[in-house]
C-alpha cells in the first residue's frame, strides 16, 4: 500500500464480494469502539463489532452498516469479512426491536450460552441504534 | 377407423409434453448458471477466512474452540437433510433421502436422541412417509439460498452444540464435484473439522522466546491482533462454520439444477423418439386404410362390369 494511492478496501460477505473500492480512509466499528485506517497502516487482524463503517473519499463519506466479522489489513489492501453489509437506511427498526426482545428473553445457564446471549444483545442494540430507535 | 384418430391424438399430446420438458430444460440451464455464479462468488469469503486462520496459526495461537472439540459421549445426533422443493429432477431427491434414512438408522443404533431437520418439500414428504419424525422443516430454500436464512439454522445448531444438547451434527446433501458429477453424501458438520491450521513450528518458535520470534518472522506475517489471536479465533470458528453450511446449501442448489437439466434433456429426447415411432405407426395405419378403400372400390367396379 503506497502512501499516495489511498486505501484499497474490499468487503466480502459469504454470498459475494460486496464492495471493492479505493478510498482515503476507513472508519470501522471494532468490538470495543471505532477504529480508523489510513494508508500505510501496519498489518493487523481485528474483530469487528456491529455498527457503521465510514469510507471517506475526498469530501464524500459513504456509510454502511456492518454486522460483525473481521478486518484484515495487509500491505495490499484492507479486507473486511462480515456476514452482512447493509445501507443504514435499510436496517429495519421493527426487526431490530424483535431481535432485542428475543435476546432479552434468553435465559442462559452456562458461560457459553451467556456469551451467545451477550453477542445477540450487542447485535440487536447496534441495529436499533442505526435504525434510530434509541 | 378409430385407431388412426387415437394415434394422432396421442402424438399431439406427446408433442405438447416435449414442448414442456424442453422449456423446463432451458429454465434449469439458466438457473444452473445463476446458481453456479453465486457459488463461485461465495468462495471469496472462504478463501479470506482460510487466510486469517493461517495467519493465526503462524502466530502460534493455541487453536481450541467448543465447536472444534468432540464430545466424549455421543448421545444425541442431529441430522439436516437438504432436498429440493420440486420434483422432475431424476434421482436427485431419492438419493439424498436414501443416504439420509440409512444414516438415521445407524444413528439410532448408537444414539438415542437427536433431531432430524429437513429442507425441501420432496424430502419432507419422503421422510415423513418413511416414518421419520421431523422436528423442523424448511421450504424457503429455492435455487438461490440466502445467507441470512442459512445463518439462522447455523446459529441454532451452534447453540445446541455448545450447550451440550447435541453431540454431533450431520448433513445429508448432494455435493457438487464437477458439472458432470454430483454425489449424495452425509457429512459430519459438528464437531467442526473445516479449519486446517498449518502445524508449523510456530508454537515452537513462540516457546523459544519472543526475541527470536521477531527476528524469524517476515514483515508480512507480523500481524497485530485486536483484541488477541485467541479472541479472533473465537469468532472465526463460528463464521467459518456458517460459511461451510452455506456452501452445503449452495452445492445442493447447483446440483438440483444440473439434475433437473439432465432429467429434462432425456425426457425431451424420449418424447422425440416416441413421436417418431407413433408417426410411423400412424402413417402405416393410414396407408393400409387407403389401400383397403381402393381394393373395395375396384372390387365394386368389377362386380358391376
Amino acid at each position: 500500500m503506497s502512501e499516495s494511492s489511498g486505501v484499497h478496501c474490499v468487503v466480502v460477505t459469504p454470498e459475494k464480494t460486496e464492495l471493492d473500492t479505493q478510498c482515503d480512509s476507513i472508519n470501522l466499528p471494532m468490538f470495543d469502539g471505532e477504529f480508523g485506517i489510513l494508508p500505510g497502516r501496519a498489518p493487523m487482524v481485528g474483530r469487528l463489532g456491529f455498527g457503521i463503517m465510514k469510507l471517506k473519499n475526498g469530501g464524500k463519506e459513504e456509510r454502511w452498516f456492518v454486522d460483525g466479522g473481521f478486518v484484515q489489513v495487509t500491505r495490499d489492501g484492507v479486507y473486511i469479512l462480515t456476514d452482512r453489509l447493509l445501507k443504514p437506511e435499510s436496517v429495519s427498526k421493527a426487526e431490530a426491536e424483535e431481535d432485542l426482545r428475543k435476546a432479552t428473553e434468553l435465559k442462559p445457564t452456562t458461560a457459553e450460552a451467556a456469551a451467545l446471549r451477550d453477542r445477540a444483545l450487542a447485535q440487536a442494540r447496534a441495529k436499533l441504534r442505526v435504525a434510530g430507535g434509541v | 377407423m378409430a385407431n388412426i384418430r387415437q394415434l394422432d391424438k396421442r402424438r399431439k399430446s406427446v408433442r405438447n409434453i416435449r414442448k414442456i420438458t424442453r422449456t423446463m430444460e432451458l429454465i434449469a440451464t439458466a438457473r444452473f448458471k445463476k446458481a453456479m455464479d453465486r457459488a463461485a462468488a461465495a468462495t471469496d469469503y472462504t478463501k479470506r477466512i482460510t487466510q486469517i486462520v493461517q495467519d493465526l496459526g503462524k502466530s502460534g495461537t493455541d487453536v481450541s474452540h467448543p465447536l472444534l472439540q468432540a464430545h466424549e459421549t455421543v448421545k444425541a445426533v442431529d441430522m439436516l437433510v437438504l432436498t429440493a422443493n420440486r420434483g422432475l429432477c431424476g434421482g436427485y431427491n431419492g438419493s439424498v433421502v436414501r443416504a439420509a434414512t440409512q444414516r438415521r438408522q445407524e444413528i439410532q443404533e448408537q444414539a438415542d436422541a437427536g433431531q432430524t431437520l429437513a429442507s425441501g418439500k420432496r424430502g419432507i414428504s419422503a421422510l415423513r412417509f418413511a416414518g421419520i419424525p421431523l422436528e423442523k422443516t424448511y421450504t424457503e430454500f429455492e435455487d438461490q439460498p440466502s445467507f441470512d436464512a442459512v445463518a439462522k439454522i447455523a446459529d441454532e445448531l451452534i447453540t445446541r452444540y455448545i450447550t451440550g444438547q447435541v453431540d454431533r451434527v450431520d448433513v445429508a446433501y448432494t455435493r457438487f464435484v464437477s458439472s458432470s458429477k454430483q454425489i449424495a453424501v452425509v457429512e459430519t458438520l459438528l464437531p467442526f473439522a473445516g479449519i486446517e491450521v498449518p502445524a508449523k513450528d510456530a508454537t515452537k518458535e513462540a516457546a523459544s522466546g519472543a526475541g527470536s520470534k521477531v527476528e524469524g518472522s517476515s514483515i508480512r506475517d507480523d500481524y497485530e491482533f485486536l483484541p488477541s489471536a485467541g479472541a479472533i479465533l473465537e469468532e472465526v470458528v463460528p463464521a467459518s462454520f456458517r460459511a461451510r453450511l452455506f456452501k452445503c446449501f449452495l452445492d445442493a442448489a447447483v446440483s438440483e439444477q444440473i439434475a433437473r437439466m439432465i432429467a429434462m434433456k432425456s425426457a425431451t429426447e424420449n418424447a422425440g423418439d416416441l413421436i417418431k415411432s407413433l408417426s410411423r405407426t400412424f402413417n402405416r395405419a393410414r396407408q393400409s386404410k387407403i389401400t383397403q378403400e381402393i381394393m373395395e372400390i375396384i372390387g365394386g367396379v368389377e362386380a358391376l362390369g
